[in-house]
């Protein structure tokens, strides 16, 4: 069979792995759901991509001279990006065992191994947060004591927006994020040794409060990263519009992993074209209510016109920025939609890879349209009234590398996290249904 | 057919002997029957129970009350209420967006949960799908008669009038009645088109001309022919996929009424899914008002079982909780946005003349679903019955006190006033609820209250079994 | 061999319809179905009481045009409702609502959205229905009483007699090969009408009279003329009290009904401090020689007071300004008497009257003409002033008002 002829095509990895593991046990259909052979070289590869490209950012981002401003606008896009893919299979997994769902088993350990990538993530928020800590005010303007005394608005929000709590909100994220993920994934693991009685009920009974902590967590992580760069905007739909991105690109995410797992013979009989299906609908989903809730933030500020909110709205229909918003509403909604609307497009792997990798791109751009006019908006807010000011599109390499970086490196963690695990739960006592699930 | 007539017989000795002909196990020899069985015994019984006859006594009687203050506040105009300045919307539109809430379950238990595969909604969407259209019906008798002239509300459709004008299009207003307009007709279509095999059932297993003649009618023929059966499957997806972002739409446009405007407690952005969420909430609730009862006097016990109410009470639960995330966002940005009106608007609607509201509405909704997590709480009938009410009456509380107290205290404390509602706004409101069981009544008595098609559809006995064939 | 609990027919001389096979589960009507689906037969079908997972494959049928139907659906009522707001709110009735542009797209969005699946879920239903025949009133099968359990608990396969393949023995066999639970004869139905019943019939014209009916009367109401004061269906309503101008109010202690303004307070817009532009005086009382700067003397100014003064002066003082408008003509044709011409505008003195008080003159009047002040805005005033002075030029031109260039064609 194709699958056992590529396992033997790599036997050198063999020894590498742990004998006391489950991996590299066979489905009862003969599917191969080992991570041998695989992990590792991902983990190698990613792992020093990811390490030169986060080094040559950094070097770029020093000499540049900018105080790092140039860095850590184009860190902050990237990071936001894989944070959503993290936190987005973080709620993916935990939506599954809340709604005690059996058609995704299949899928469901590669969630859980995304997810558990929260420590790395931690880990790589530090571009961010030290600078802030060392008193760079680049990212946030309510990080600089003096423009906080200065402005009556900024003081009167200093109770939530100071460094001290800021800091401690965000260990508090990582901690539960960390310890959630990984308790998901521990847990699955060692169901794949010992299968336990009754243990799904369990597992719903801690989803449930873990979901609300999820959500409130998402969002105000989101307010702290993204929402507080312009600290006198506000939107009360920002966690929800971050969260639909962040689900969307999930699904995303492991649609294209589950392929490419099964472009390299794992996974072959277990994730069939049903669940490939299902992914897509929920992307296309996704996509929608991505649409939706972007529709309903943008029309009501325009709607209602009152000055401090739209003030960020104009800023991103300034110069080349309302061409980045056409591109969304066309690329992010129009097409996809239509594009993705047949199930036939759903069930062929080629289709549905182009449209995830797709999805993924405009969802770095959404992320990009969130951040990098803030830049623009503080040359505006300094420049002196009727003086032209330069609106074209501020790329720069350090966005390419920084995204390189970022996404190697979360690739990477992922594939450390698989290293001598299954790639499905073996024995989740919903397995065989899911193995068995039809889609319409 | 000869084994239905003597059952029906026995029933009907049943009923004559003073029992409940609904109560008991239904009877046929495999399971298809027990189903046709089941559900067809409340149009084939001579007599519905004597709850039947009270509950609707009850409604016909707040229905004619309804009537009355209807007529009166068309003959009198609407000072007949206590809608005043600054607080011109009041009950009417609290009312509307009420009932338009509770017109959201049905589709979404028809058509989200078909497109999610929850099968278990079988069981409880005839139901969900009757209310939608009546709750529907109820609302939209109320932007009617609040323009104050209620002869004329024709003046919001889009059609030329004498005096060549068109409607605004580009106010909230009039996408409310796009937005409803659309949703009652797909609803109707919906439900109508998810009853045609099961009229076709009524037809075929009525005794009487007339019964046969009407079922006959609105089963156009329908012989389940599995060419047939192909399309209407295909037909009934497309439906459900068109009727989900309908549904989301149509809370979401009623809230636009609100978020488009610049009053602090009424634009906030996060307005649309809020609403959406309490719409599903509220909804829900009804549902469980409905179908409690329901089960418990037509003999209903064996198709909508403890596992229904278990799976709608855990909806309610997480409903309950988005829409306390949206109460608590909007707080935490009135306080985040640094306005002084926005921040003095929630301030107010805690601890304000309308504090009394407001804690009602945060322990209806958020406070009392949390009883649920108790597994024993979610599967008791009853307990799911009260929760059901006490979230209705908090979400009806919800929507006054987003209209009542952003209005009654805007920007200038000036103009600053306080609503009190008349007799007549009570009874209104009250009379609604006659309008809506009346309804809901005649159809548990006279139309197929369960799909029986599709409960027969997902019985282990439909499977075709595999593999002994080549 | 028909069965004994059918109903009536005249079953010794109809043809026969088909040949019906009854089972009772839906494995055995699928297997059933296969086998009938490879003997390829074209005029077939099954009956159920339920959709059955994994019949379309088994009867060989193919996947339906629905979708693509309700998608062209979709797109045109996407497009109709882009286009009727577009129509009515840029082209047929543009009117200016809080300030918005006719053409916002953002508050198109909803209404768009709703008429795409309203006409997306009214073809689903129809194409459903007309793609599948229906209403479909009689039918031979209706005749069968055993057939009345396939809305219950049972399931059938008929094949019908019409088809090329159809051979009462060769069917039958295959159809004994299936194991049906009962395999029947279906007759052609001699006994029910093709047509409608009239109950129904009537009830349908009755229903699309009523139809037309408010069409019909709305299109008469707007084509047709009235002498009748409108109906007042609720005249509580539509006659409420309230003051007009000049009427007496018990509500105030003065029984004024128009307020006045509050003392110490100027109306929004009306402060009008400047004396040149609002009085047409200067500094000193005296009147101003000059045009205020707010009014340049620009073409479009011009135009403008040329229109107004078109609309207001001409009437009695004449397009040309020489006190003889058409209010004149007739007073002089009527010839009685009390007459008094209007002033011929192109008099010395009004040459050198100054500017300001001929603003006066139009806002608050002079001898018999009254004041023109709150009729005509501000600017309206000092635009004819404008027109005026170049009207009372054209009377009194010299020769070096021609250009150089031109003052030879003069000759």
């Amino acid at each position: 069979m194709a699958n056992t002829d590529k396992a033997g095509k790599s036997p050198k990895q063999q020894p590498a792995q742990g004998s006391t593991s489950a991996a590299g046990v066979t489905l009862p259909n003969g599917d191969n759901v080992s991570s041998e052979g695989l992990a590792d070289n991902v983990f190698k590869i990613a792992g020093a991509v990811g390490v030169v490209a986060l080094l040559a950012s950094l070097g770029l981002g020093v000499s540049a001279g900018d105080d790092l401003a140039q860095f850590s606008f184009s860190y902050l896009v990237a990071y936001a990006f894989v944070l959503a893919l993290g936190l987005g299979c973080l709620f993916w997994v935990t939506l599954q065992h809340l709604v005690n769902a059996h058609w995704s088993v299949v899928v469901r350990r590669l969630g859980e191994l995304f997810a558990a990538n929260m420590p790395l993530l931690a880990l790589l928020s530090l571009p961010i947060l030290i600078p802030i800590v060392m008193g760079n005010h680049a990212l946030y303007v309510w990080t600089d004591h003096a423009k906080v005394e200065a402005s009556h608005l900024l003081h009167g929000k200093a109770g939530y927006l100071n460094v001290g709590f800021f800091l401690g909100r965000m260990v508090f994220y990582f901690v539960f994020w960390s310890a959630l993920s990984r308790f998901w994934l521990k847990r699955s693991v060692a169901q794949d040794l010992k299968p336990e009685a009754g243990v799904t009920r369990r597992w719903q009974g801690i989803a449930a409060p873990s979901m609300i902590l999820v959500a409130l967590t998402l969002t105000f992580s989101a307010i702290d990263l993204l929402m507080s760069l312009d600290a006198a905007w506000f939107s009360t739909m920002f966690g929800v519009y971050f969260f639909s991105g962040a689900f969307m690109s999930a699904n995303c995410l492991l649609a294209l992993a589950a392929m490419w797992l099964q472009g390299r013979g794992r996974l072959v009989k277990s994730v069939s074209v049903h669940h490939l299906h299902d992914l897509g609908k929920m992307t296309f989903g996704f996509v929608v209510f991505w649409a939706y809730i972007a529709f309903s933030q943008f029309m009501l500020i325009w709607y209602a016109n009152i000055p401090e909110e739209t003030a960020w709205y104009k800023v991103r229909f300034e110069g080349d920025w309302k061409y980045v918003a056409i591109f969304l509403l066309v690329g992010h909604f129009i097409v996809p939609f239509l594009g993705m609307m047949s199930k036939h497009v759903k069930r062929r792997r080629g289709a549905l890879t182009a449209w995830t990798l797709w999805l993924l791109i405009m969802q770095y751009v959404d992320l990009y349209y969130l951040v990098q006019p803030t830049r623009l908006a503080r040359v505006l807010e300094e420049a002196p009234a009727g003086e032209a000011v330069n609106a074209t599109l501020p790329f720069h390499l350090l966005d390419l590398t920084c995204l390189l970086a970022l996404v190697a490196l979360f690739i990477a963690g992922a594939a450390f996290n698989a290293r001598k695990k299954n790639l499905v739960p073996v024995n989740d006592p919903r397995l065989e249904k899911s193995l068995a699930f039809t889609n319409l | 057919m000869a084994a239905t007539i003597k059952a029906g017989a026995a029933e009907v000795s049943a009923a004559t002997s003073g029992l409940n002909p609904y109560q008991g196990p239904p009877v046929g020899d495999n399971v298809f029957a027990k189903i046709t069985q089941n559900v067809s015994r409340v149009m084939e019984v001579p007599k519905p129970p004597r709850a039947w006859y009270i509950a609707f006594g009850i409604a016909l009687t707040l229905l004619s009350i309804f009537g009355a203050c209807l007529g009166w506040v068309v003959w009198e105009g609407i000072g007949a209420w206590g809608n005043m300045v600054p607080v011109a919307w009041a009950f009417d539109i609290t009312n509307f967006v009420f009932w338009v809430g509770i017109g959201h379950a049905g589709t979404l238990i028809s058509a989200v949960l078909f497109l999610l595969r929850q099968n278990w909604r079988t069981a409880v969407n005839r139901f969900a799908e009757a209310m939608t259209i009546f709750a529907v019906a109820c609302a939209a008798i109320f932007p009617g008669i609040h323009i104050g002239r209620p002869w004329l509300p024709y003046w919001m459709f889009p059609i030329p009038n004498q005096m060549g004008m068109w409607p605004q299009f580009r106010s909230p207003l009039e996408w409310d009645v796009f937005a409803v307009g659309t949703y009652a007709t797909v609803s109707v279509l919906f439900w109508y088109m998810g009853m045609i095999p099961d009229f076709a059932t009524f037809r075929d297993r009525s005794t009487s001309t007339i019964k046969r003649a009407a079922y006959g009618l609105v089963a156009m023929g329908w012989r389940g022919s599995s060419r047939q059966w192909h399309r209407y499957e295909r037909a009934y997806l497309l439906l459900a996929a068109l009727a989900t972002p309908l549904v989301l739409s149509v809370h979401s446009v009623v809230s636009f009424d609100f978020a488009t405007a610049q009053l602090p407690g009424w634009h906030t952005t996060i307005f649309p899914p809020y609403f959406v969420a309490g719409a599903i909430f509220g909804g829900f609730a009804m549902v469980l008002v409905l179908a409690v009862p329901a089960r418990q006097f037509f003999g209903l016990k064996y198709i909508i079982t403890i596992k229904h109410i278990e799976l709608m009470a855990m909806v309610i639960l997480a409903t309950g909780m988005v829409v306390g995330y949206a109460y608590g966002m909007e707080f935490f940005i009135a306080w985040y946005s640094g306005s002084m009106y926005e921040g003095f608007t929630f301030q107010n609607r805690a601890f304000g003349p309308y504090a009394w509201a407001y804690w009602t509405m945060i322990f209806c909704n958020v406070v009392s679903p949390q009883i649920f997590w108790w597994k024993k709480m979610r599967s008791s009938p009853w307990v799911a019955f009260i929760v059901g009410v006490i979230v209705n009456v908090g979400m009806w509380f919800e929507r006054f006190v987003i209209i009542g107290t952003s209005l009654a205290r805007d920007f200038l404390p000036g103009s600053w006033g306080y609503f009190i509602p008349t007799p007549v706004d009570y009874l209104t409101l009250g009379g609604s609820f006659g309008l809506f069981f009346t309804l809901f009544l005649l159809f548990c008595r006279y139309l197929p209250m369960v799909a029986m098609a599709e409960v027969k559809s997902i019985m282990p006995e439909a499977h075709v079994a595999h593999g002994d064939h080549h | 061999m028909s069965t004994d609990n059918d109903k009536a027919n005249d079953t010794g001389s109809a043809p026969l319809h088909g040949l019906l096979a009854e089972y009772d589960n839906p494995t055995a009507l699928v297997r059933a179905a296969e086998k009938v689906r490879d003997a390829q037969y074209e005029h077939w079908d099954t009956y159920t009481p339920f959709p059955i997972h994994g019949m379309d494959p088994a009867m060989g049928i193919k996947p339906t045009v629905l979708p693509w139907i309700v998608f062209w659906a979709g797109l045109t009522g996407c497009v109709v409702g882009v286009g009727f707001q577009y129509w009515t709110s840029v082209i047929d009735y543009p009117w200016v609502i809080s300030g918005k542009p006719f053409w916002s797209i953002a508050a198109n969005v909803p209404i768009a959205f709703e008429t795409t699946v309203l006409f997306s879920a009214l073809t689903t239903l129809g194409a459903m229905l007309a793609l599948n025949g229906l209403p479909h009133p009689s039918h031979p099968l209706d005749l069968k009483r055993r057939f009345a359990k396939v809305t219950d608990d049972r399931f059938f396969l008929l094949i019908e007699a019409r088809d090329k393949k159809f051979d009462a023995t060769d069917t039958r066999a295959l159809l004994e090969s299936t194991h049906p639970a009962v395999l029947d004869d279906v007759a052609e139905d001699r006994v029910t009408s093709d047509k409608l019943p009239t109950v129904i019939l009537g009830a349908l014209a009755v229903l699309t009279t009523l139809a037309i009916l408010p069409f019909a009367l709305a299109y008469k109401a707007r084509v047709s003329k009235s002498d009748q004061p409108r109906i007042h269906l609720v005249p509580n309503m539509d006659n409420q009290p309230h003051i007009k101008a000049q009427q007496e109010s018990p509500i105030f202690a003065d029984l004024r009904g128009m307020r006045g303004d509050v003392p110490g307070t100027v109306a929004q817009g009306n402060l009008q401090e400047d004396d040149h532009l609002y009085r047409g005086k200067l500094e000193g009382g005296a009147w101003a020689r000059t045009f205020p700067k707010e009014i340049a003397p620009s073409e479009q100014n011009m135009k403008r007071g040329e229109r107004e003064f078109g609309i207001f002066c001409a009437p009695c003082h004449g397009l040309s300004g020489h006190g003889d408008g058409m209010i004149h003509e007739r007073a002089a044709a009527l010839g009685q008497g009390t007459w008094v011409q209007p002033t011929n505008l192109h008099q010395d003195y009004l040459r050198q009257q100054p500017v300001g008080e001929l603003y006066n003159s139009i806002t608050h009047g002079v001898r018999n003409m009254p004041g023109y002040g709150h009729q005509v805005s501000v600017e309206d005033r000092w635009n004819i002033i404008l027109y005026m002075r170049a009207l009372q030029r054209s009377t009194a031109a010299a020769p070096t008002d021609v250009p150089e260039s031109e003052r030879g064609a003069l000759k």
